[in-house]
């Protein structure tokens, strides 16, 4: 087992937002979580960065029990994080956003993983362009390839399709695949489609009202339980 | 008004803007990284000139020598100050304002009780004593001095924080504090390593000024308001004081030529209350959310 939750409570302030989730992540798997906006989904990718209030119930990667360890700590076990709105840092060149995510590697190497360039060329031509000027698209990219510069067992992508034009979501989707299925970089991610989750995901994670409604191998997703929990 | 006392009121607004900007430099990385208004800034300044006299008067280190170790000792006295006090109050910027204030009255006071009210002096070697003519213009070789270790300490800090991995993590904490932790940066650690290298700046500041003025327990007060004025008017980055030092010190030198240093000062504050209504994020405003 890669990442597991059992019990996990969370709260900003005194507002509890996940109500005991427990899931288990296989190693290479990918796991979507999905549900309606507002029932926790984000929560749950921050609950695991730890950048939530408080947090009860325990958070295991690989062995070791990460549930009191700062946020600073946890991304060097091996998690890496494709935040909501993508989290760019506006003023850094594209070279310094994808720095950033090599401060977390065990190793500390101060270079730009080779993977990441090869899989965005875009982001090999712009090194020095300031990240602020990217488009949706490319700022999700740089993301993507920020998290990758970590070294990741485990990518936590959230939302990785909103807001982008839908032949970059098919681009970013063929990308998100191969990490998972030829690099074996286990996944999380958060989708409103349906569709991408169907096609890239090999268990599911229903969320309701910060609750765990329902949970799977992305095949046992059925219309019913779509139609249930994440119509309005 | 000829030629080359303009020229000479030009140079010395290069001294006076070295001055301005030299004691506005560890204010300047203490809020921009870590948003904290630092009001104990005057205070670390005079604990830097008192250092350099206590090594100076008791062990009899060389000026020179004074300066680096008055660095030291000020950084690591910002340092404990950070981590006893500072470290606690990072989101409450009002907070951070009294206790910091506290800080600098009760360094002060302990000052006083140990040295006394009356004024010390820093001795310089003589060759610092003398001045310096070029063609027209003349100037102090100690104000040159403190030009020379101004521009030396700007570059410095550019490198750091533009070259460095160092710097990498101190912007990312400033633009983001939540991706850099996200990303393996410990906040915390950075800021109190800038909240000590801004004390430490403070501790150089005090060394030089310790020459040009005498040493007192107040003396930081006057510096405290400058360097304020600069952070404020430059938007809280290091390009932005360095240019609203720049421009203040070569104003205040041209209008104390035209009349005097007071109407000169008089000006200078007037003039960056009038900036400061049409411009209140001042020179270059930084983006991003801090926390």
């Amino acid at each position: 087992m890669l990442l597991s939750f059992d019990k996990v409570s969370s709260y900003y302030g005194a507002t509890q937002i996940l109500r005991n989730v427990s899931f288990d992540l296989e190693q290479g798997q990918c796991l979507c979580v999905l549900g309606r906006n507002g029932v926790g989904k984000t929560t749950i990718m921050r609950t695991i960065m730890g950048l939530t209030d408080r947090t009860t119930g325990s958070i295991t990667m690989g062995d070791e029990a990460i549930a009191n360890k700062p946020p600073y700590q946890r991304a060097g076990y091996g998690i890496g994080y494709v935040p909501q709105g993508r989290g760019i840092l506006a003023d850094f060149t594209v070279r310094e956003n994808i720095l950033l995510g090599t401060f977390a590697r065990k190793d500390s190497a101060p270079e730009i993983p080779e993977l990441c360039l090869r899989i965005f060329p875009y982001l090999r031509e712009n090194l020095d362009r300031r990240a602020g000027l990217l488009s949706g698209g490319q700022k999700q990219q740089l993301a993507i390839a920020r998290a990758l510069a970590v070294g990741p067992q485990v990518l936590l992508l959230d939302e990785p399709t909103e807001g982008i034009q839908p032949n970059i979501v098919h681009e970013i989707g063929e990308i998100l695949r191969m990490l998972n299925k030829e690099l074996g970089i286990s996944l999380i991610l958060t989708e409103q489609h349906i569709k991408v989750a169907r096609k890239l995901g090999d268990a599911f994670l229903m969320v309701d009202n910060g609750r765990v409604v329902a949970r799977g191998p992305i095949d046992e997703m059925t219309d019913e339980l779509v139609e249930r929990h994440m119509t309005i | 008004m000829d030629f080359g006392s303009v020229l000479n009121a030009l140079i010395l607004g290069v001294s006076i803007a070295s001055i301005w900007l030299i004691a506005a430099l560890g204010l300047t990385i203490i809020y921009g990284a870590a948003g904290v208004i630092n009001m104990a800034h005057g205070a670390l300044i005079m604990l830097g000139a008192y250092s350099s006299y206590m090594l100076q008067h008791y062990i009899g280190v060389p000026y020179l020598l004074c300066i680096p170790a008055s660095f030291v000792i000020v950084a690591i006295i910002g340092l404990v100050l950070e981590r006893g006090l500072i470290q606690y109050l990072y989101d409450r910027p009002l907070d951070t304002l009294l206790a910091t204030y506290g800080v600098s009255l009760v360094l002060v006071q302990g000052v006083r009780l140990i040295f006394g009210s009356d004024p010390k002096y820093l001795a310089v070697p003589e060759i610092f004593s003398s001045n310096i003519s070029l063609g027209f213009a003349n100037i102090s070789t100690f104000r040159v001095v403190v030009i020379a270790v101004t521009a030396l300490l700007v570059l410095a800090l550019w490198i750091l924080f533009y070259k460095t991995r160092f710097g990498i993590q101190v912007r990312a904490v400033m633009q983001n504090k939540e991706m850099a932790a996200s990303f393996g940066i410990n906040s915390s650690r950075i800021y109190m390593m800038t909240f000590a290298l801004g004390a430490g700046l403070a501790g150089v500041a005090g060394s030089l000024f310790g020459v040009l003025n005498i040493v007192l327990p107040t003396m930081g007060d006057s510096y405290v308001v400058q360097a304020f004025l600069m952070v404020v008017a430059g938007g809280g980055t290091l390009a932005g004081t360095v240019i609203a030092s720049g421009f203040t010190g070569e104003l205040q030198s041209v209008f104390a030529f035209i009349t005097n240093d007071t109407f000169a000062r008089f000006v200078i504050f007037l003039l960056i209350v009038v900036f400061l209504r049409f411009r209140p994020q001042g020179l270059f405003a930084k983006g991003g959310v801090r926390r």
